[in-house]
């Protein structure tokens, strides 16, 4: 799954959505503003494809986005379909959910699951499934973020002005940024660097910069990413031939087995000797796992690594 | 005295550019491929000054050279060499096979029959690496090959090149339509299979590709040996058979020879594109129809056209590769078309 660039106009886009989902949550908690007689069955959200008439309290869920799913479970509203990053692998086990309804996979949602599922409420993503919006808008009202590449709090915090809770919403990520503070007060890992690597094929290896998800995660607890071009913010390719420029104190390099040795790439196998702390850590959610829940996994596994090595 | 000859045409000779005319294109291809083997040494991702590579090449490097120059331009140089030759010779047989210019040796679904198995491997035995592949690839492609010769010749009569040609797309469609079935329904699993798709000669050591050497030798020496049937078979099959050619044998060797030759290729290097369809093209264009210089220059040129290919696609965007089979494409179509665009493309 290479991750696009996004375009300006769809940042633009985001932008203002991130805008309206401020003024949005500022507007909900003034009592004038909810007492309209339709305000208690449905509500208004603006979103990347305009504003949406939703159910007040939403309750048939389909997530066509990892975020989205993650971030509907965090928030206690399990989806009842989401789209699959595999329909091998089905909904990521991290979650910890049962009975969520693969519909699809991430790039290629399944409608008729969907529309079986008779949902209330559709989340996606104009850059992944703009084509598909008219269609699931009219199986169910759908609220699309502008693109998974966007700062995923603010992605969150538009799913969460779609579920109707915004509140909640703010809370779970303050627990994110309590921990990694409670982390970074903890460990001293000041001025330590490391560097996300996952391997792609034998041509390319992607490493994860400060913007990205787990990126940011290693960064709240005070590790700090050696800057590099980064493809907005995100990440950068390498060639193996290139490897000793991907060095630091600590490298992560995801994996679908993180008891499988052999998964490393042979680069930095080879290389052992430049590498000198290499951790493999689980792809499901330190790349896939975008949400508040995938979060509080990849801090799990970095407070377990941070226990052991300090 | 005039004699006057019914019924049959004068059997024209191919024109015979003089063999000293061939033997100097071959001495200078042999240099060109030279040349390109001391680029891909030299040229990479990572910009290593010249007197490193050499360094490395001569024993006395760092654990860095090493591992760039005799790590990995060294074995992707004799992947480029080994597959590049294949292809060469198969697309110049299969193209002489089956009278079609536009022939590629893919067309006996040898692609579509390694990818397949290279899939099922992706996703019952949780294969995740290009070397791991090889063999399932080779398996994957005589099968197929074999499955396809048996349906093109089943009911009357030998195989001829139609119904094998017809048999081949057909089966490929179905393998080809199954395998994205597959990488569509789980796209985690077949990342791994995605550089192998788009043909890469990068993280090939030794142990894969030196065993499948002697496949490709005993392709381009059956195809060495077929060239003078493979002339007489262009005039069609009642001349050949007139001129003492073993119409069925020779199909039947060239058919062997195309699928050693495509299916090693493609196990180690997966579907490089263009390059069997468009070395024998350019021969063909420049020294005539003889299978005799077609062949042994092919077997030249195609390596070269892969080596340049790959060094282009580690630098265009450096410090990241592009694969090669994605660079062939780029450097393929545009020839393809000026060469639709002569009137007298080379036709066959």
């Amino acid at each position: 799954m290479p991750s696009r660039r996004p375009r300006p106009r769809v940042l633009f886009l985001a932008a203002v959505s991130a805008v309206l989902v401020l003024t949005g949550c500022a507007a909900k908690t003034t009592p004038a503003e909810s007492s309209g007689s339709e305000a208690a069955t449905t509500r208004k959200v603006e979103h990347a494809r305009g504003t949406t008439q939703v159910p007040a309290d939403p309750e048939r869920v389909v997530a066509l986005e990892p975020l989205e799913l993650d971030t509907a479970v965090a928030l206690g509203v399990t989806p009842v379909g989401a789209a699959v990053a595999s329909n091998v692998t089905g909904v990521p086990g991290y979650l910890g959910v049962s009975g969520v309804k693969p519909v699809g996979t991430v790039p290629e949602p399944d409608l008729e699951a969907i529309a079986a599922l008779k949902p209330d409420l559709i989340l996606g993503t104009e850059a992944r499934h703009s084509a598909l919006y008219d269609q699931l808008n009219s199986i169910a009202p759908t609220v699309f973020i502008a693109t998974h590449a966007d700062p995923w709090r603010d992605n969150a915090a538009l799913i969460a002005e779609a579920l109707g809770r915004a509140d909640e919403v703010r809370a779970l990520l303050g627990a994110v940024d309590d921990r990694c503070e409670k982390l970074a007060n903890q460990y001293d890992v000041a001025g330590k660097t490391v560097q996300l690597i996952r391997p792609r094929d034998e041509t390319t290896l992607s490493l994860y910069g400060p913007v990205s998800f787990a990126g940011s995660l290693l960064e709240c607890v005070g590790f700090s990413i050696p800057d590099r071009d980064w493809a907005d913010g995100l990440q950068a390719d390498l060639s193996p031939e290139n490897i000793l420029d991907a060095t630091a104190d600590h490298v992560f390099v995801t994996t679908i087995d993180v008891h499988d040795k052999s998964t490393i790439p042979t680069a930095i196998a080879r290389n052992a000797g430049a590498f000198g702390s290499v951790t493999l850590v689980d792809t499901s959610y330190w790349i896939s796992g975008v949400g508040p829940r995938g979060a509080q996994s990849v801090l799990d596994d970095i407070e377990t690594f941070l226990e052991e090595t300090h | 005295m005039t004699v006057h000859q019914v019924g049959a045409r004068p059997v024209p000779a191919p024109p015979r550019p003089s063999a000293s005319r061939a033997a100097t294109a071959l001495l200078g291809l042999v240099a060109a491929l030279a040349a390109a083997v001391a680029l891909s040494l030299a040229v990479g991702a990572n910009t290593l000054p010249p007197s490193a590579v050499w360094e490395a090449l001569t024993g006395h490097g760092t654990t860095e050279t090493d591992y760039i120059v005799l790590g990995l331009r060294v074995p992707r140089t004799v992947a480029a060499i080994v597959a590049g030759s294949a292809l060469g010779v198969a697309g110049a047989l299969i193209q002489a096979f089956t009278r079609n210019p536009l022939a590629d040796p893919g067309i006996l679904g040898v692609n579509a029959g390694a990818a397949f198995a290279v899939a099922m491997g992706v996703a019952f035995l949780g294969l995740r690496s290009s070397s791991a592949f090889v063999w399932l690839a080779f398996l994957g492609a005589l099968v197929v090959t074999v499955a396809v010769y048996l349906i093109g010749s089943s009911g009357r009569g030998p195989a001829d090149p139609i119904r094998l040609t017809l048999a081949g797309v057909a089966l490929g469609a179905v393998f080809s339509g199954i395998t994205t079935g597959m990488t569509l329904s789980d796209p985690d699993a077949f990342d791994s299979m995605r550089s192998w798709n788009a043909g890469s000669v990068l993280g090939r050591g030794f142990d894969v590709i030196v065993p499948l050497v002697p496949f490709v030798i005993a392709g381009i020496l059956l195809a060495f040996v077929l060239t003078p049937g493979l002339n007489a078979l262009a005039l069609g099959d009642d001349v050949a058979r007139a001129q003492g050619a073993n119409v069925a044998g020779i199909r039947i060797g060239v058919i062997v020879a195309v699928t050693l030759l495509a299916g090693t290729a493609t196990a180690l290097a997966g579907p490089i594109s263009f390059v069997g369809l468009m070395v024998p093209h350019i021969v063909r264009w420049l020294f005539g129809p003889d299978q005799r210089v077609i062949v042994p220059l092919s077997a030249v040129l195609a390596p070269v056209l892969v080596l340049l290919s790959d060094v282009l696609g580690r630098v265009i965007i450096a410090p990241a590769e592009v694969p090669v089979g994605i660079v062939t494409a780029f450097v393929g179509a545009p020839v393809l078309i000026a060469l639709a665009r002569r009137r007298k493309a080379s036709t066959l």
